[in-house]
């Protein structure tokens, strides 16, 4: 066969087009234009494919709606319009070389003082620590060594898949008295703080919803995670990565 | 707004995104587990979580993905809880058979139990991407692996059921 003119050899294209029958990858629809075999070939898996979908369509039954509970304010969302960005950028940020911080996860505990009366809910204790720790918060490329993640990720709590992002700070720290995996992997609109709390059971998910950032504690498994990012950052896509790389040792 | 006008909307916008979506659920589940009858009980599960967190979902586009990663992982919540067997396609029960009950097209029945018989880390990509219309993109982040390794998985999910039921005729 020919391929001349193609970026794509006819190995190449098998294995493509039985990935993805739409042809929708670079230097398909050229290289099938030219190559009378593996034009064939894409019909064959077209005409395989239009055969699954119909398979794939199964009868679907009547749908029974549970009863669905009523939701009260207080467990869906812990407010944090109260945080206000940039409250306490101090110079010492700005001298890092080669990073910048991003000052909005801070200034809960001045703007808010009451929740610090005792040790809080956990969704209250979650937000403490990010302004204990406001350095963690940093835009960077640098990632953590695997000896520092899995130091701080230990097998006695948990695995995770060093896949999820770039994780840029890792640190053990204790909330509600027990020691949590703090953990900030870089996101599309900032940084992220993710808090392995494997003893932390939660019923639901618990949204935290500020100015400028927002987050969710999750129910995983006995415990639970917590993951808050900027707003705007694609936190469904966020949390799948998240729990699909954590698995509880515990 | 008061709180009754904003629990009729947030009541609102969830039966419009089950009526939407809730066949995709079912469907998904049900690929996923082999067996309709868990399948509605991981629906009926996933449709109470989303209804209580039914705030963390911010963009209606976004509303597909959000479901079916419910569904996920309700899917491997069952699945943790009651510690299934593997599925013996020669010793299925009842509810299981009944996904593949016999129809009036032959072809229809290999393809289907072609497909039931695939491993799941080549069953669930293929009904994502088939059934479902998600990208490459997509998938990997639903599943949480790379996209490299969901082209890797959806080329072998099709050569191994080009392979069992051949080449055939599209209906």
């Amino acid at each position: 066969m020919s391929a001349a003119g193609t970026n794509m050899n006819c190995e190449q294209y098998k294995e493509a087009i039985a990935a993805d029958p739409s042809e929708s990858f670079d230097g398909g629809a050229l290289h099938s234009a030219e190559c009378s075999s593996c034009n064939v070939l894409k019909a064959e898996m077209r005409a395989l494919d239009a055969r699954i979908a119909t398979a794939l369509a199964i009868d679907v039954p009547e749908l029974a709606m549970p009863e669905l509970p009523p939701v009260t304010a207080e467990e869906k969302i812990v407010d944090l319009a109260s945080r206000r960005p940039g409250k306490f950028t101090t110079p010492v940020w700005l001298a890092l070389a080669a990073s910048v911080v991003l000052a909005t996860v801070i200034g809960v505990r001045m703007i808010n003082p009451d929740i610090w009366d005792g040790r809080g809910t956990l969704a209250e204790q979650v937000i403490a620590h990010l302004d204990h720790e406001p350095r963690a918060l940093t835009v960077t490329d640098v990632a953590v060594s695997d000896r520092k993640l899995y130091s701080v990720v230990r097998p006695a709590i948990a695995t995770m898949d060093r896949d999820v992002g770039l994780i840029t700070y890792a640190r053990s720290c204790e909330i509600d008295g027990m020691e949590v995996p703090h953990l900030v992997m870089q996101g599309e609109k900032g940084p992220i703080t993710i808090l392995l709390m494997p003893k932390e059971m939660v019923d639901m998910p618990i949204s935290l919803d500020g100015k400028s950032i927002e987050g969710v504690i999750l129910p995983v498994g006995k415990g639970s995670i917590a993951i808050i990012g900027e707003r705007g950052e694609r936190m469904n896509e966020v949390e799948t990565r998240v729990i699909d790389s954590v698995k509880w040792s515990i | 707004m008061n709180s009754s006008n904003a629990d009729l909307e947030r009541r609102q916008r969830f039966d419009r995104l089950v009526s939407v979506w809730h066949r995709d659920m079912y469907r998904y589940a049900a690929w996923l587990s082999r067996d309709p009858s868990i399948a509605e009980d991981v629906v009926q599960e996933a449709l109470l979580r989303a209804w209580k967190s039914l705030d963390a979902l911010r963009e209606e586009e976004a509303a597909k993905q959000w479901v079916l990663t419910i569904v996920r992982r309700e899917n491997a919540r069952y699945f943790e809880r009651k510690r299934l067997e593997t599925v013996d396609i020669d010793n299925l029960t009842a509810s299981q058979a009944a996904m593949l009950a016999e129809s009036s097209d032959t072809d229809l029945d290999d393809v289907r139990e072609a497909i039931y018989k695939l491993e799941d880390d080549y069953r669930e990509p293929l009904v994502l991407q088939v059934l479902m219309g998600h990208s490459t993109k997509e998938i990997a982040e639903l599943m949480g692996i790379k996209p490299g390794a969901v082209l890797t998985r959806l080329h072998r999910a099709r050569n191994k059921l080009k392979d069992e039921v051949g080449e055939g005729a599209a209906t």
